[in-house]
């Protein structure tokens, strides 16, 4: 062990280590900073305390003192500061990342070291560039749709021949390499400087610092924070931020009512070497993301580390010990050879190079990748920012701004679209243990897998399934998961059950003749494997008739005694919930803001009672935003039903017709109109609610089958189904049948930033209705002053979708040559025959500035989606287009309605 | 393993090591039984060997003993404890009513497996009329007692009749035998495994380690015994309880029993439990004045009980690991269950890989950790898992088992190998999950 004794210096902070042996672990450093920025005695109150002092915890408490609440602030660090992943971390701080989101979020980071740096305090902060190197195509169109979109997002970026990323770097192999992508605006920083400069800068502005200090307990009061138990004492608070790290998961269970945050730590290897002699100081980070490997410069040495594909998750016990502090675990070398070998592949001259040493750093990974911000759901005003997934620096800045922003309260919320982020996506699920000690395994490596469409994990499946989950399988089912749901993607009946079966499947259900499970793959930026399918499922939907598993759609029901829900609906959407007994009305539940927080439907059941359904996404969102509004006399009741049914749409020309015989009644539209429900026996079966609306724009219904009945409902529906033309249909189906007929999706199109008016539903939004909703100030003032951007649909005119790359979401579009927004999401026409996108339309002048967007606007100038550099031109809609079908439709008014129309004034 | 260099060695063939290495191996399979197999192995040390083992099956009860016996002093005390200890445990195990019963008409209690040499006709006869009286005793007893009080009771029996046993008017002929006996001593680590449940005694230390499997597919590794040597701080304030304060600083001294004896729990070793005139009376006329520890003021020094510890197996537990503190000198709990766990599926097992050096290049390092990945893909030598355990615990290192450094130790002279290594004894218990998986609580 001499090689790791002594003292070693990683960014410039001095750190004293002696081997310590922890349970079966042996931790090869402990370090020591000799820095003393701790205060003494733990005060009574304060309105904010913030848990966790790594360089997350010290980037809120520096955000919240410079908007004036630093001698409200208090943060409490159980160690040392600094002591969780922020030591080891390797300072990447990379702007362009997978969403608009977190990359607005990154950039906010940037600024904040900017910042620190020009008022000279120490951040390691070195705009040095970074550059990702290719070795597939593939790569090099991923990077050419990275460019198109940081050119709308007006971030310097370019895509590199292989001499230019030679000249760049000359450290690296480039005879494999068939270009690159340079971002300028990239750098470095140390993580450990930052955090104390941080800490300090918050000090100096009344922010009080206690290390040492543990969290037993955070008490609450109506279901709001009110007090902090501590090693120290108690602490009276308003508001409890957990910044935890590593830790932020456990910290989570400590609160009266338990807090999920779904975190697991994972080692992560970062090998340092010795000093490099002629190594370029500004060398810029480089990223080999085909070999999972990146690299960076550091006082002339080089940090290497990697995304290895399949990762080890640390503490699989789910405990990390307290004093976990400035320690790191001991390397597994066999476990880390594979990214040794694709490093000394890349850097062909580190072969020659003295290692100092291997440094395995357990880092915290979220099951979904993604940062974890925001309140919440299960206590009020107890906030995390935590699960950067080792991208420390470039989330810390963003996450702490917004969170400081939402501890204030400005604006009533995150900035803008941040629900991927929040603590609402999850569910109790996302939270299990073994379900992230597996999940974890895979999320590190999908940092530098090839981002293709529709992305798959492949861990933590078969988890939430439907009752009629095993005969979709065996009518070929490939599928996706969403919110732990297993959700048919397609079907493939192509592939021979029996060949298919691999004899040492650990999957037992094969052995009763089940079909293998098969997850849905795309694996390119171009026509998808699946095309064909899709296409005849789609057109099933259109000439036939098509049944489609909707099970993992969020229900609620909500019922009163007397007309408080009524009242309590009127109050939290935007349509007019007053509707008669049997229909079903859609609306959006808006922000103050106007934006969408839910986008639903609302089935009234009885006088006093509804049944909601919602985007599957919402099943925790929508509930939590419903109860912060309810009255506080507990005099509306909500029960999330979504579990209790199978939901199955029937959609199509044939579905009526089919349904009328299956359940023995006439369901013609003047007895069951658009929009209304009808309680049916279907099949033996009673109680079924079919629902006349298929959320695709096509004929049909959905059917809402208690759970034990669902199997006997699918049963006769494939069975009387037959003679119809029955076809099992997935939701790529869906998703092309809804673009086409331009219908948004919430958390896809929508989000908490778009208002109805912006995305053509004000028809949706009754200004006159009696009682006053949420939002309707704001929409009221942008009815009056105009709307700054409109959701539009592309149709593309000169794609050949044989051979171009395919839109898939995110690309920019151009009116007249300039930037003027971005797609939200895209699909393949199969009635027009082209691609169609959905996107929104800006009025951008040269400087950025945005203007009034009307629909003259709109409808003068020519349009072009970029789709990884190469500009398609478009022709734009407002309305929903009225597509042509060879059956004379037996719902003319169905035929006629538009979910998407432009707003008039 | 430089610190060999300076012997003059030859440097055997593998076949001869391996020869060596298995000239011990014992195997012995079972049926419908908790316990699926045992593969057991000694490695001499000492000249003759110290260590003995005994397995056993009670046969009026339905469970199996397995012990190690480490000897010191001479190997007389662990011969006859695997003689005798088990019959006593296995009576002791029985309710008195039975015991009557079978005194009446005795049979065998046990069937032993491997059982390779007589003890003297004298002392057999000795033997057995002090076990009659231990028959007798226990069918006085009034009720039945746990598996855990019936290890203790067999163990400080046995101990208290090898006591009686070296009075000449006692032991007649056989007492200078039986004198050799009490001078002597032995530490030992008995399991008993009936159904589902697993009984380990231990006196001294010897050590008993539990390899079960975890949910996510990895070996943990559970000791079920305590070593009581001075390195257990619980087992040194016992033993200062039991002694006046004045004797603080003598009763452990160098980590010894009255400087003198490691182990702090043992059979025999009379020398640490009589008192000094009986001290004087038996043992100084045979081994002199050094017969008498030092300050020998307040016996006795050391007792013969056993900590006994009770584990229910379950479909997770795949095998436990008894040896003698040879093989705990090389491997680590840990290290010892990968092993066999890693060699239940045929899988060789590396040492954790360390930088062997300060100042490597790194493609020294992807060398080396390529020379790993080769020796990763290697077959297990030995099918018997205890010469498994000996072979890596001598010769393993980060790449696999290291042909030279193994040889040299096994080919070290007479007077020399002690330093090195210690007697090794090893049994490992394969439990079987099916038979666990139905097996009633």
């Amino acid at each position: 062990m001499s090689a790791a004794a002594g003292t070693v210096r990683i960014f410039g902070a001095i750190r004293k280590r002696s081997p310590l042996i922890h349970q079966q672990i042996r931790l090869i450093n402990q370090s020591q900073v000799e820095l003393n920025l701790s205060d003494d005695s733990l005060p009574s109150k304060a309105r904010v305390v913030i848990c966790g002092g790594g360089v997350q915890g010290a980037a809120v408490a520096y955000e919240l003192a410079k908007l004036g609440l630093g001698n409200e602030t208090v943060l409490l660090e159980q160690g040392r500061l600094g002591g969780g992943s922020t030591w080891h971390s390797t300072g990447l701080v990379t702007h362009l990342r997978n969403t608009y989101t977190e990359t607005r979020l990154a950039r906010d980071s940037v600024a904040l070291y900017k910042e620190l740096d020009s008022q000279g305090l120490k951040t390691g902060w070195r705009q040095c560039g970074s550059l990702s190197v290719a070795r597939t195509k593939d790569r090099m169109t991923m990077f050419r749709r990275i460019k198109a979109r940081a050119q709308a997002w007006k971030i310097p970026c370019e895509v590199f021949t292989v001499n230019e990323v030679a000249a760049k770097c000359p450290i690296i192999l480039t005879s494999d390499v068939l270009g690159g992508l340079w971002v300028p605006g990239d750098g470095v920083g140390d993580p450990y400087e930052i955090c104390v400069s941080l800490i300090s800068a918050a000090r100096k502005k009344g922010v009080k610092i206690i290390e040492s200090c543990s969290i037993y307990k955070v008490m609450e009061d109506k279901g709001k924070v009110s007090a902090v138990e501590t090693s120290k004492g108690n602490i009276q608070c308003d508001v409890f931020v957990n910044c935890g790290g590593l830790w932020a998961r456990k910290v989570g269970k400590l609160s009266q009512t338990p807090v999920k945050v779904p975190l697991h730590p994972c080692e992560h290897y970062c090998l340092h070497t010795k000093p490099i002699p002629g190594l370029d100081p500004n060398t810029p980070v480089v990223k080999d993301e085909d070999g999972q490997i990146y690299l960076r410069e550091n006082e002339g040495k080089l940090l290497i580390g990697g995304f290895e594909l399949i990762a080890k998750p640390a503490f699989e016990d789910g405990k990390v010990p307290d004093n976990f502090s400035h320690q790191s675990l001991i390397p597994d070398w066999d476990h880390f050879h594979v990214l040794l070998e694709q490093m000394l592949h890349r850097i062909p001259k580190l072969s020659d190079i003295v290692i100092e040493r291997l440094c395995n750093g357990p880092e915290a990974f979220s099951p979904d990748g993604k940062w974890l911000l925001g309140e919440a759901p299960e206590v009020q005003n107890y906030f995390v920012a935590a699960g950067a997934n080792t991208m420390g620096l470039s989330a810390a800045g963003g996450l702490a701004k917004a969170t400081a922003g939402l501890i204030l309260g400005r604006g009533g919320g995150l900035p803008a679209d941040s629900y991927e982020l929040e603590l609402s996506r999850f569910l109790g699920l996302h939270n299990n243990r073994r379900y992230l000690r597996d999940r974890v395994k895979e999320v590190p490596g999908m940092h530098f897998k090839l981002p293709y469409p529709f992305q798959e994990f492949t861990t933590g499946r078969n988890l939430r399934m439907s009752p009629i989950y095993p005969r979709l399988r065996q009518a070929g089912a490939v599928f996706g998961q969403v919110m732990g749901y297993e959700r048919p993607s397609y079907f493939d009946t192509s592939i021979d059950s029996e060949a298919a079966r691999s004899a040492d499947s650990p999957d037992y259900e094969e052995h009763y003749g089940l079909r293998p499970f098969r997850i849905a793959t795309t694996n390119t930026f171009g026509k998808p494997p699946w095309f064909d399918i899709v296409e005849s499922e789609y057109t099933a939907c259109r000439e036939t008739v098509g049944i489609s598993d909707y099970s993992s759609f969020t229900k609620m029901d909500l019922w009163s005694k007397g007309s408080q829900v009524v009242d309590f609906l009127q109050k939290v959407c935007s349509n007019d919930v007053d509707i008669p007994i049997g229909g079903i009305i859609h609306t959006g539940m808006q922000n103050e803001k106007g934006g969408y927080e839910n986008d639903c439907s609302f089935a009234r059941l009885a006088e006093n009672r509804y049944m909601m359904l919602a985007p599957t996404i919402q099943q925790t969102r929508c509930k939590t935003w419903m109860q912060r509004h309810m009255p506080s006399d507990g005099s509306v009741a909500v029960s999330d039903v979504t579990s209790m049914y199978t939901a199955i749409c029937v959609m199509g020309p044939h579905a009526i017709p089919l349904l009328s015989e299956l359940a023995d009644v006439d369901l013609n539209p003047s007895f069951f109109p658009f929009f209304t429900f009808k309680e049916l026996d279907v099949g033996l079966a009673s109680g079924i609610r079919a629902m006349n609306l298929t959320h695709t724009g096509e004929l049909g219904c959905v059917l809402y089958i208690p759970n034990e009945f669902a199997l006997h409902v699918y049963s006769g529906l494939v069975e009387f189904g037959k003679k119809y033309g029955l076809q099992h249909c997935g939701y790529y189906a869906m998703r092309a049948l809804r673009i086409e007929k331009f219908y948004a999706f919430w958390g896809q199109d929508l989000d908490t930033s778009t208002t109805p008016l912006e995305c053509g539903r004000s028809f949706r939004v009754k200004f006159d209705k009696k009682a006053n909703f949420i939002g309707k100030d704001a929409l009221l003032k942008q009815r009056e002053e105009g709307i700054k951007r409109m959701y539009v649909q592309l149709i593309l005119q000169d794609h050949d979708s044989e051979v171009d790359l395919w839109p898939w979401g995110g690309e920019p579009i151009l009116k007249d040559g300039r930037y003027v927004g971005a797609t939200t999401t895209t699909g393949y026409g199969f009635t027009l025959g082209r691609q169609v996108c959905l996107g929104f339309v800006e009025n951008r002048d040269e400087k950025g500035n945005t203007g009034l967007v009307t629909n003259d606007f709109v409808l003068s100038g020519d349009y072009q989606v970029d789709i990884a550099g190469v500009r398609y031109e478009a022709k734009v809609n407002l309305n929903s287009p009225v597509l042509p079908t060879k059956y004379t439709p037996i719902d003319p008014e169905r035929l006629r309605y538009q979910a998407t129309r432009p707003h008039i004034k | 393993m430089t610190y060999l260099g300076f012997f003059n060695v030859v440097n055997v063939p593998c076949i001869q090591v391996t020869a060596i290495l298995r000239v011990n191996e014992y195997t012995q399979e079972f049926q419908g039984f908790s316990v699926k197999s045992y593969d057991s192995n000694q490695l001499p040390s000492n000249n003759p060997i110290e260590d003995t083992r005994a397995e056993a099956r009670c046969l009026l009860t339905q469970g199996l003993l397995l012990g190690i016996f480490d000897g010191h002093a001479g190997g007389s005390c662990a011969q006859v404890l695997s003689k005798r200890l088990f019959k006593y445990v296995a009576a002791s195990l029985l309710h008195p009513e039975v015991v009557h019963k079978y005194s009446q008409a005795p049979t065998d209690l046990i069937q032993s497996f491997n059982d390779n040499y007589e003890l003297a006709k004298i002392l057999e006869e000795l033997y057995s009329s002090s076990f009659k009286q231990f028959l007798t005793d226990l069918a006085k007893q009034t009720s039945e007692v746990d598996a855990n009080k019936a290890l203790e009771r067999a163990f400080l029996r046995i101990d208290q009749d090898m006591s009686q046993e070296a009075e000449p008017t006692v032991a007649g002929p056989a007492s200078q035998a039986t004198l050799t006996v009490a001078a002597a001593g032995a530490v030992a680590c008995v399991s008993y495994i009936a159904g589902a449940h697993l009984h380990v005694a231990s006196t001294g230390d010897c050590q008993a380690v539990l390899g079960s499997v975890t949910e996510n597919n990895r070996w943990t590794a559970t000791k079920l015994t305590e070593e009581h040597n001075s390195d257990n701080a619980a087992e040194v304030a016992r033993i200062l309880a039991e002694h006046p304060p004045n004797e603080q600083d003598t009763v452990i001294k160098m980590d010894r029993l009255l400087g003198q004896l490691a182990p702090l729990r043992a059979f025999g070793d009379f020398r640490f439990k009589w008192s000094r005139d009986r001290l004087r009376r038996l043992l100084v006329p045979k081994l002199g004045d050094q017969a008498l520890p030092p300050n020998y003021y307040t016996p006795p020094y050391l007792t013969a009980k056993p900590q006994v510890t009770h584990h229910r197996l379950t479909p997770k537990d795949k095998f436990l690991v008894i040896a003698s503190d040879g093989l705990w000198d090389l491997i680590s709990p840990l290290q010892a269950v990968r092993l066999v766990g890693e060699h239940m599926s045929g899988k060789v097992t590396l040492n954790p890989f360390r930088l062997p050096k300060s100042e490597m290049k790194l493609k020294e390092v992807n060398q080396l950790l390529l020379q790993r990945k080769e020796g990763l893909k290697m077959k297990p030598l030995d099918t018997n898992a205890a010469t498994h355990l000996i072979r890596n615990a001598l010769g393993g290192t980060e790449y696999g088992v290291d042909h030279g450094k193994l040889s040299q130790l096994l080919m070290l002279p007479d007077d020399m190998v002690r330093v090195f290594r210690d007697d090794i004894t090893v049994t490992v218990v394969y439990f079987d999950s099916e038979f666990l998986q139905k097996c009633p609580a």
